[in-house]
């Protein structure tokens, strides 16, 4: 007889149904989990409001919010930003800086390994918002940007973060990642066989051949998953750039998140603020199709 | 490899040279933040100290940022034990049992996982509101549900790494279902479920977002919420303040990195699925 709930093992057995109500909590908030962006596609279908009479008595208007998405302006110049921000500071920045750094500090010949992995770590260790206050002051018209780079090379001191606001948040933000991939990178270096590299080097593959034909055919896959983790995550990064930033200024650094956020709870149009939500949800989640496709080829 | 494929004595100089560069870089942030901290004449700017003091950190535990660093205690703490405790019970029968859609279910963690936190955003602020969660209880029940597929993937592939076969010798020895799980899995798998605690402590350490949210005084505020409303606040920036109350807020995401270093490849194992 073939039961509902089944183990392999005989002491799993008897207490298979007690045991499986432990489940039950899980499901609950998963349910709740599930059930929030559920209800966000709901309330991007109305005008409902944050305060006023809009929130309390919000009409259902159709597809009104997502056409709004791209014929005004706003969400288009933003989902522009976000790309920008997005590809040069994770994909670019990020996932290219990172293995790079992990394949040159698999050679045994490089010294203060440990200082070199500290340095990069820390970045990513502390909080965003920390890290949104030290960039702020970097930027400062005599902070280090300034001071020692600018000034000596015959600049005028400038407020960075007023002139090159763009560059300062992809700069900040490849300075905060990069340990991620890095270290991605560097398990999965590992786990690539040093005889076929050695047979590689026999038949007289050169530094760079090695790597481009032996090593990195090898951990594809890990490559592909980092550069889809990364690119998921500054899709829909807030703290760093509001902390920084703010979208400032004017919008020039309004990445979606921070405009979906504006919309919502400062001018409170949650109808609208789901809407780019769900234009948000919509886009991870074609990255998320092509990963699992990919992932499945792989196998 | 290594022996036969030494880099040339030129070449390996400019690839040190170079990582001494950006290592320079990279730490030039943490090396302002801390001089900054102790210097008498702190100001925005890169220089070395004045002199030394401990005036900053004595400042920071006087005034409502001492109570911050305690919300922000209770939060994460709350959070990674109240994540942890539901994601225990709930992957040990995922790791043990044949449940029905237990392959859908896993899957739906894995996609959550990647799930842009602004999706859940409104509805979170609206329950919140409706319910009277608008305060750290409510921050902990959020931060629960955003911890909680990750936390559920993790602890699962701890416990299908521990033998069934001490269950059931405590089985055939007369044990109780309550005292396997108590006096042989929770023992067992103690190391697993302290990296999942630590690591939804530093998570909910770190998070801003939703603290941002649905909290409204200053007397509630986390430290990432009141590190930030100082510094956004006024243009008069307190700069020495400032990085002594980043130093504060940054120590224990830093510590509890270093303490669970070698069993961080764990945290890797919940990017990929094991269907």
């Amino acid at each position: 007889m073939k039961r509902l709930i089944s183990s392999n093992h005989m002491w799993l057995r008897n207490v298979a149904g007690p045991v499986t109500l432990l489940v039950v909590p899980c499901l609950i908030f998963i349910g709740i989990y599930f059930l929030y962006a559920v209800w966000t596609a709901y309330v991007s279908f109305t005008d409902l409001g944050l305060i006023g009479r809009k929130a309390i008595d919000p009409s259902f208007v159709g597809f009104k919010n997502y056409i709004r998405l791209f014929t005004r302006t706003g969400f288009l110049d933003s989902l522009w930003v976000t790309t920008q921000f997005t590809l040069i500071s994770a994909v670019l920045g990020q996932s290219f800086l990172g293995l790079t750094l992990a394949a040159v500090m698999k050679s045994p010949q490089i010294r203060l390994k440990p200082v070199i992995e500290f340095a990069f770590l820390f970045g990513w260790l502390v909080p965003d918002i920390v890290a949104a206050f030290m960039w702020n002051a970097f930027a400062n018209r005599d902070g280090f940007l300034n001071s020692l780079f600018l000034g000596p090379l015959g600049f005028d001191s400038v407020n960075l973060l007023n002139q090159y606001a763009m560059t300062v948040i992809i700069v900040a933000n490849i300075w905060k990642g990069t340990a991620w991939s890095y270290l991605l990178f560097s398990a999965s270096l590992d786990s690539v066989s040093s005889e076929m590299i050695e047979a590689a080097y026999m038949d007289g593959a050169k530094r760079f051949q090695r790597f481009w034909y032996v090593i990195l055919p090898m951990i594809k896959a890990q490559i592909v998953t980092n550069i889809l983790f990364v690119t998921i995550w500054t899709f829909s990064y807030f703290p760093l750039v509001w902390g920084l930033t703010g979208g400032g200024p004017g919008r020039e650094t309004e990445v979606l998140s921070i405009f979906m956020y504006r919309q919502a709870f400062d001018v409170g149009r949650l109808g609208y603020g789901s809407a780019v939500a769900m234009a948000m949800l919509i886009t991870v989640g074609f990255f998320a199709i092509f990963y699992m496709r990919f992932l499945k080829e792989k196998k | 490899m290594q022996m036969s494929m030494r880099r040339s004595p030129s070449g390996l100089f400019f690839t040190q040279a170079a990582l001494i560069v950006m290592t320079l870089l990279w730490i030039s942030p943490a090396s302002w933040l801390f001089m900054t901290a102790f210097d008498p004449a702190a100001s925005g700017a890169f220089k070395l100290p004045d002199g030394f003091t401990l005036d900053h950190f004595a400042a920071v535990l006087q005034r409502k940022s001492g109570v911050q660093f305690i919300n922000s205690m209770l939060i994460s703490a709350g959070t990674a034990t109240f994540t942890v405790f539901v994601a225990g019970i709930a992957a040990y029968p995922f790791s043990r049992l044949n449940i029905p859609f237990k392959n859908g279910i896993l899957w739906v963690l894995v996609l959550l996982r990647i799930l842009p936190p602004v999706a859940i955003m409104i509805p979170v602020f609206l329950t919140a509101r409706i319910t009277g969660l608008l305060n750290i209880p409510g921050v902990v029940l959020a931060l629960t549900i955003l911890n909680l597929p990750f936390a559920v993937l993790l602890l699962k592939n701890f416990f299908d790494a521990v033998p069934i076969e001490l269950e059931e010798a405590a089985y055939m020895e007369g044990a109780t279902l309550f005292q396997i799980i108590t006096k042989v899995i929770a023992p067992v798998s103690r190391a697993g479920i302290a990296v999942v605690w630590f690591m939804t402590f530093t998570a909910s350490w770190n998070e801003f977002l939703f603290p941002y949210l649905l909290l409204r005084t200053d007397a509630s505020f986390p430290m990432s919420v009141g590190l930030y409303s100082a510094f956004g606040a006024n243009n008069a920036t307190n700069y020495g303040f400032l990085a002594a109350y980043s130093v504060i807020y940054l120590a224990p995401a830093v510590i509890v990195y270093f303490l669970l270093r070698r069993n961080l490849t764990t945290g890797f194992a919940g990017v990929g699925v094991k269907g």
